[in-house]
């Protein structure tokens, strides 16, 4: 034991260079930074718009409609100058993005039921993701003063019946049904809160996946680029004991460096969408259709991502025996890169079910596939589906380590070589 | 003198190449044994399968009456090996990588103490050992990695090429300190390229080419028997 922890603890000073400390801080406060970014133009975004408006019709109905935009959270203020071209200039020397013209006749015309058009003016002050925000402002504007206009008109002439009785004569009462549950509420809010909750389960367990991997792999690609690997396979410890402390230590540096990647784009994310929580009617209907994972969910989700990480390091060292040096170990993560990546996107925009046989055997075979799909399962209550999952990554896992055992102990660890099956041989 | 290592019939097959084709020899205790030839004659195979990195495929190895096949980690926990193109871990300070190593050696921490005391010495890096070795020249990390091999005092070390890539000065320290470590009893197994260093080193020698031995005995029987002034012509006249 005293000489396995020597190892693990030289394999993790090795792997925790000041080159990987750096890059996490810095992958890390990016990821902060633009989130925090992202958030404060969000938030100017959602905060009320001021608008500058010139009522050159002077009527009712215009008035009516600015005091209209004022009651759905609009700043409206009175533009400077007399005229269109006075307006213009004025805004253009403030801080104000937008102008909205009435022009004259606008309300004996509408009056009239013939339509008119109003001019709106977007100052375009910089390409920025602010700027793509302001071009929704008018869409929301135009779109209320039709709202407005058109329940004006319809109150005026059957006054009897509501406008939105008119307009929207049929509406729905929405059921979702899950196994023998059901529940009052939106198929697509349940399925956008879900989403919402366990989005960042695939992200993390690709991570983790990809992250250990390299690191297994570059171990050993560097005891092999260093020429320390011949004297460390002499020294009087297991073989075995070398394979598993590369694999532990290499899984905690990943593990670090994943948690720490996440939490950085955790921020990231938080600064686009806002903090993912739902109203108290989704959260209901979610309890009650028992889409809520609790300790035995999380626990055998636990287990799943536990055997996945276990397989990707017993592959990634069998890939890191080939690797020559530190170069060749960046090309060697590949194959595990993409057996991460299918059942990730897969399991993004597509239902396994629904796919064809040879496919679902493919994806199936995957054993990183079910982890992406134990978290779906475990909220439909199909347990039998993640047992088989994780059996059959315990199979893998144990080929896979057999395998990078008898390597370790062979010939191998020195003559493999990713030269398309040839051996270079040091006589 | 008692017989520390014996290798019997040794050969060793890659695929349809044959490395070694049947070499036999002794290294007695604190004898210095050399292995000389080319490249490409076998000599770091032989070198690699004795020091358990590679399995042979016919022959026996047996060391302090250990056979290799069954007890490779008797061999592990009494030989140390300093291959030719050996590193040390770039970012561990020089004292760091020592006790690293000495760890999977030591009994005690009052061993592991002591083994690093010799190391210390036998390096001769003083404070530079407290630097990273990345930090190091050739000849420093090559002399920090023979501290590594001679520190346990090993009943047997297999010295690749030990000089390898060194000046002159730092060639003549690394072959001193062998010499100074044979005498104190240890045996050791080297291989060479350089024929005046395995004259002015080795107890006895064996000549290796394309996988066999041609002929072996002390440096003065074999220029005596081949009637040569030194031993690049002993090996040129054994080729013959």
């Amino acid at each position: 034991m005293k000489k396995f922890l020597n190892l693990l603890t030289k394999e993790i000073r090795e792997l925790m260079t000041l080159q990987l400390v750096i890059s996490l801080v810095f992958t890390f406060v990016l990821f902060y930074f633009i989130g925090q970014l992202a958030k404060s133009e969000a938030d100017r975004a959602a905060a009320p718009q001021k608008i500058a408006a010139l009522d050159l019709d002077g009527s009712d109905i215009s008035r009516g409609l600015l005091q209209n935009l004022r009651s759905l959270n609009y700043v409206i203020e009175p533009a400077a100058g007399a005229d269109r071209e006075a307006a213009v200039e004025g805004v253009r020397r403030s801080d104000k993005n937008f102008l909205l013209v009435i022009p004259p006749g606008f309300g004996e015309a509408v009056s009239r039921f013939e339509t008119r058009e109003v001019e709106t003016y977007t100052f375009m002050r910089s390409f920025a993701m602010s700027a793509v925000r302001n071009s929704a402002v008018f869409r929301a504007v135009i779109s209320a003063l039709n709202r407005y206009l058109s329940d004006e008109f319809l109150k005026k002439r059957i006054s009897e019946i509501p406008p939105e009785n008119l307009k929207n004569p049929i509406k729905s009462k929405d059921f979702v049904i899950i196994k023998d549950r059901q529940a009052e509420g939106s198929a697509g809010d349940i399925a956008g809160f879900v989403f919402g909750q366990s989005i960042f389960v695939p992200i993390i367990l690709m991570m983790i996946i990809i992250y250990s991997s390299q690191m297994v792999i570059s171990a050993i690609a560097m005891e092999k680029q260093n020429k320390t690997l011949e004297t460390l396979l002499t020294v009087p410890i297991r073989r075995s004991s070398i394979v598993t402390a590369k694999m532990l230590a290499s899984g905690l540096v990943g593990l670090l460096s994943a948690v720490i990647y996440m939490l950085g784009f955790r921020f990231y994310m938080r600064g686009f969408t806002g903090d993912m929580t739902s109203g108290a009617e989704v959260s209901q209907v979610i309890k009650d259709l028992g889409l809520v994972l609790d300790a035995r969910g999380y626990a055998i989700l636990g287990v799943s991502l536990f055997f996945a990480i276990l397989c990707a390091l017993a592959l990634a060292i069998i890939l890191g025996v080939l690797a020559e040096d530190f170069r060749s170990a960046q090309s060697l993560v590949m194959p595990v890169v993409f057996l991460v990546l299918i059942p990730y996107f897969i399991s993004f925009f597509s239902d396994i079910k629904a796919l064809s046989l040879p496919v679902k055997i493919f994806i199936l075979a995957i054993p990183f596939s079910h982890p992406f799909l134990a978290m779906q399962n475990i909220l439909l209550e199909n347990y039998q589906a993640v047992a088989l999952g994780i059996l059959y990554m315990v199979v893998v896992f144990i080929v896979l380590v057999g395998l990078a055992a008898r390597i370790f102990s062979t010939d191998r660890v020195l003559t493999m070589k990713l030269r398309w099956g040839r051996k270079k041989v040091v006589l | 003198m008692s017989t520390v290592l014996n290798v019997e019939g040794l050969h060793k097959f890659y695929g349809n190449l044959e490395a070694l084709k049947g070499i036999s020899f002794q290294v007695e205790q604190g004898e210095i044994f050399a292995l000389i030839g080319p490249n490409g004659a076998g000599k770091t195979t032989a070198l690699r399968i004795i020091a358990t990195l590679l399995s042979p495929s016919q022959g026996s190895v047996t060391f302090l009456g250990h056979d290799l096949k069954k007890e490779p980690e008797k061999f592990r926990k009494n030989i140390s090996y300093l291959p030719e193109e050996a590193g040390a871990y770039r970012n561990l300070k020089g004292v760091d990588y020592l006790e690293f190593m000495a760890r999977f050696y030591a009994r005690s921490a009052s061993e592991e103490k002591e083994f690093l005391a010799r190391a210390r010495d036998i390096a001769g890096l003083g404070d530079r050992l407290k630097e990273k070795v990345g930090t190091y020249s050739k000849g420093m990390v090559r002399k920090l990695l023979l501290a590594r091999a001679l520190m346990t005092k090993p009943a047997l070390t297999i010295l690749d090429e030990p000089t390898s890539g060194l000046d002159v000065i730092n060639s003549l320290e690394v072959r001193e300190i062998i010499k100074r470590f044979a005498r104190e009893g240890i045996s050791v197994l080297l291989s060479s390229h350089n024929m005046l260093e395995i004259e002015f080193l080795s107890d006895r020698v064996a000549l290796i080419d394309k996988g066999r031995i041609l002929d072996q005995g002390t440096s003065a029987e074999l220029k005596d028997k081949y009637r040569a002034p030194n031993l690049e012509v002993v090996f040129r006249s054994a080729l013959k």
